[in-house]
């Protein structure tokens, strides 16, 4: 029976040129951050700053907000809005990641049970939604909501990572990963909206601009560097990198205007 | 004594030593065969046979990739569905060749096994391995299935509280038919639609429904699908009290300065376990001891997921029902007195329902070549003046008009009964087309969601040539969706004024078949699941004369007896 029906879909698929049936999602490749073929941390001396303000370019776009579909009593008690386009005061552009492209040595990434990366759950939204997350380190999922969640973070890099996190764990840790990575993906398949995204980083000059847009990549070993973009909405410039020149224990300013790709 | 025991240790050293190697290797590398080389062969066979739907070079893209559902396997994701391996694992080659072998129930994905030679099969394995390098690199653990426990009563109990407890229900739905309340949005990791398994339909199960299989799937997830791995729902190293404690702690708003080394401690008892299983996910290397301390304590993890997994299991029916046909054929049964409401007890005694298996219609523009309802089942009643019927069919959502995402049609929940308008006299006249008639008109019945308690009448001749009936019958009919599933009960007279009605009568097979439409899988006018002609019969009305003949025949035998007792008497007397 089965083969039949294959044998069948076969030949009717062949015959005919026939209209495509689902296309893909909303999940096409992200654009992907540019890392260094290798990386060497050790101390560095008077180094120096690169800050800016990443901008959004005309009239922001109102943030849709989002269908709670599944557990209002703790998703739904307040509003949730899709985050892929967040701009603050005078149009600053958060969530944009701005970064070192060609970094082959400076400092290592900072130590002590001070520096924790989490990403929390609560109300059923990630927070934060950009996430940077060096090699080798571990992240813990917090679910204050007691539901279940489930952790699905889309690699492709390193290895699949999807593990439910049930109500009952209010603290889940994720293996570190092996290799630099993304942004990838980061959902919740039980919460369809719940979405986020996590960059696996090899080594610290990596920045996530805040809700005004700002940004601030510290310790900078002094010399001339291709500083990188990455947004969710925006894309990035990899292509054509913004060349910035950082003198010792200096100070350095570079701006960026984004605005939708197309 | 002591020597006894020396001798006796000292064989103990010796079998261990040389267990040794197996001991380690077994458990946690991966068993079963392995795949050759690959070869020009392997490459050759793989484009013959898998490269019209995976592709030529493996990326899932073939030919007719596009209109499959699911997607057949993209080969260079290195995300493979069915595994013996632990979360994030690849699998190993051995359930690489089984699912060759057997292919994937309920996917277009064939058994290749009556096809292919096993070396050809094995060949096709290496060819796969290709497409991914990170199979040359990683070691794969296979997941430890020792600790199974047989299935019982107990053990369904217990595992059905895990189900509640764990969030299955979340998607799979209160009773398993993949109709949890976060169905309708799912898409795997390419942005496909992908559907929760109804465990009631246990042989669409992908890699089988063996309850071990169940069990490595709960353990070690689906990859690239919504299907997490449940191995972390627990946390290790804790009893159940020290569990119900850290969450209790947890979840006041403030803890004393006792209650925070409390939690403290508890925390990091745990997390010297968790952290072994972390630094195994990770690809560290860990001790022995660290290896024997870590399965102590995966234990009664385990031991409750093998509970889950007898429920899973015994929510699944014993393969799919066999069609119905021959003695299957759908028989409506003679009731004395009014006929029996949907919600009548009357329904389950009739033990077995008729079963109709459901295909995509894929003859006529626009198709479905992914059909989610894969039957509708049917019983009923009849008696003098009327017909009830009672069809059943699993939908995992319950859509009611809405714009479908991609074709912006309205689309909406609904099932189609089709009769000829002239029942055939006998078996062998031809019969109407079997999508909606053609020169031969057929009679419908059409229900849909948005109006329950309603049934159009229509002709057709021809898939898009349904008319509705100028006059209506007076039926009466009740359509419920739950967990899962419709119940659409429709009580007819058995006769009707109207000459394109079907007329019941009894002891005439009737031609049956069935179009269904699952508004959320885009189903819309053709596009829609089908059945071909079946057939139902009123059975013969009961007989008064059977209240007749047997005092008939008693009395004749009685007659008999006395005769023959009376002649052999005779002789007797006669004789002496």
């Amino acid at each position: 029976m089965k083969t039949h029906v294959f044998t069948m879909l076969t030949l009717v698929i062949t015959g005919m040129f026939a209209a495509s049936a689902a296309a893909a999602g909303d999940d096409e490749a992200a654009e992907s951050l540019v890392f260094p073929e290798s990386y060497k941390a050790g101390s560095v001396s008077n180094g120096g700053t690169i800050t800016g303000t990443v901008t959004f370019e005309g009239e922001a776009p109102a943030m849709k907000k989002l269908e709670i579909t599944k557990n209002p009593e703790v998703c739904g008690v307040t509003d949730k809005f899709d985050e892929s386009v967040v701009v603050g005061e005078g149009n600053g552009l958060k969530n944009t990641i701005i970064y070192l492209m060609d970094i082959s040595s400076g400092a290592g990434f900072p130590k002590g049970a001070k520096v924790k990366h989490q990403i929390d759950q609560k109300g059923c939204q990630f927070n934060p939604h950009v996430n940077l997350i060096p090699v080798g380190k571990r992240l813990t999922m917090l679910n204050p909501d007691k539901i279940m969640h489930n952790v699905h973070i889309f690699s492709k890099e390193n290895p699949p990572y999807n593990k439910s996190q049930p109500g009952s764990r209010r603290k889940m840790p994720v293996k570190a990963v092996k290799k630099a990575e993304g942004p990838v993906a980061v959902k919740c398949d039980v919460h369809g909206w719940m979405k986020a995204w996590i960059a696996y980083i090899p080594h610290p000059y990596f920045a996530v601009s805040d809700e005004n847009g700002q940004y601030k990549l510290e310790n900078v070993p002094p010399g001339t560097y291709k500083l990188g973009y990455w947004h969710e909405a925006c894309g990035t410039n990899t292509e054509s990198p913004e060349s910035v020149t950082v003198d010792a224990g200096g100070a350095a300013t570079k701006d960026f205007t984004l605005s939708l790709k197309n | 004594m002591n020597r006894l025991f020396a001798k006796k240790s000292f064989i103990i050293h010796i079998a261990s030593f040389l267990l040794l190697p197996a001991i380690i290797t077994c458990p946690l590398f991966a068993q079963g065969k392995s795949a050759p080389a690959a070869s020009e062969a392997g490459n050759l066979l793989y484009i013959d046979k898998c490269g019209h739907c995976h592709g030529i070079e493996g990326a899932g893209d073939g030919d007719a990739a596009e209109n499959l559902l699911p997607r057949p396997r993209d080969f260079t994701s290195g995300l493979y569905k069915i595994r013996s391996t632990e979360s994030g694992n690849l699998p190993t080659d051995q359930d690489l060749f089984e699912v060759i072998s057997n292919g994937m129930p309920g996917s277009s994905m064939p058994a290749w096994k009556g096809l292919l030679s096993e070396d050809e099969r094995w060949s096709l394995v290496a060819q796969i391995k290709t497409y991914f390098d990170g199979f040359e690199e990683a070691s794969r653990r296979v997941i430890d299935l020792s600790g199974k426990i047989p299935y019982s009563e107990e053990s369904v109990a217990k595992g059905k509280t895990f189900y509640a407890e764990l969030g299955c229900v979340e998607c799979h739905g209160v009773l398993g038919r993949g109709d949890g309340t976060s169905a309708p949005d799912l898409t795997d990791e390419s942005g496909f639609r992908s559907w929760p398994a109804n465990m009631e339909h246990s042989w669409n199960f992908r890699g089988g429904s063996a309850t071990e299989e169940i069990f490595k799937r709960f353990i070690g997830g689906i990859a690239g699908s919504p299907m997490p791995a449940f191995v972390s729902s627990f946390r290790l190293g804790l009893t159940d009290a020290e569990s119900a404690r850290i969450i209790a702690l947890e979840d006041q708003d403030e803890m004393t300065e006792e209650e925070e080394a409390e939690y403290t401690q508890l925390e990091e008892k745990a997390y010297e376990y968790e952290d072994i299983m972390l630094r195994i996910e990770e690809g560290e290397e860990i001790t022995h001891e660290e290896q024997n301390k870590l399965d102590e304590a995966m234990k009664p993890i385990f031991e409750k997921s093998w509970h889950l997994a007898n429920y899973v299991k015994s929510l699944g029916r014993e393969g799919r029902p066999p069609a119905a046909v021959g003695d299957k054929v759908l028989r409506s049964q003679y009731f004395v007195g009014d006929l029996p409401g949907l919600n009548d007890a009357a329904w389950s005694e009739i033990k077995e329902a008729s079963y109709f298996p459901l295909v995509g219609q894929v003859v006529i523009e626009p198709r479905q070549f992914n059909p989610s309802i894969d039957s509708v089942t049917a019983k009923s009643y009849y008696n003098d003046n009327e017909a009830a019927f009672l069809f059943e069919w699993d939908d995992r959502t319950k859509t009611l008009p809405q714009a479908d995402d991609e074709t912006g049609e309205t689309v909406e929940d609904a099932i189609a009964i089709q009769f000829p308008v002239k029942v055939p006299k006998s078996p062998s006249d031809p019969k109407p087309y079997f999508i909606w008639g053609g020169r031969r008109p057929v009679y419908l019945w059409h229900w849909k969601v948005s109006e329950p308690n309603k049934i159009t009448e229509m002709n057709a001749k021809g898939i898009d040539k349904a008319t509705v009936q100028a006059s209506q019958s007076q039926m009466q009919v009740e359509g419920v969706y739950e967990d899962g599933r419709y119940r659409l009960w429709v009580k007819r007279a058995l006769k009707t004024d109207d000459r394109n009605d079907l007329k019941f009568e009894p002891e005439t097979f009737i031609p049956i078949a069935f179009s269904a439409w699952d508004g959320a899988n885009g189903d819309v006018k053709t596009k829609r699941a089908i059945s071909t002609w079946y057939s139902f019969v009123l059975d013969p009305v009961p007989s008064n004369k059977r209240f007749v003949y047997p005092p008939v025949v008693a009395l004749i035998s009685a007659g008999l007896l006395f005769g023959l007792r009376k002649s052999v008497r005779n002789r007797e007397k006669l004789n002496q």
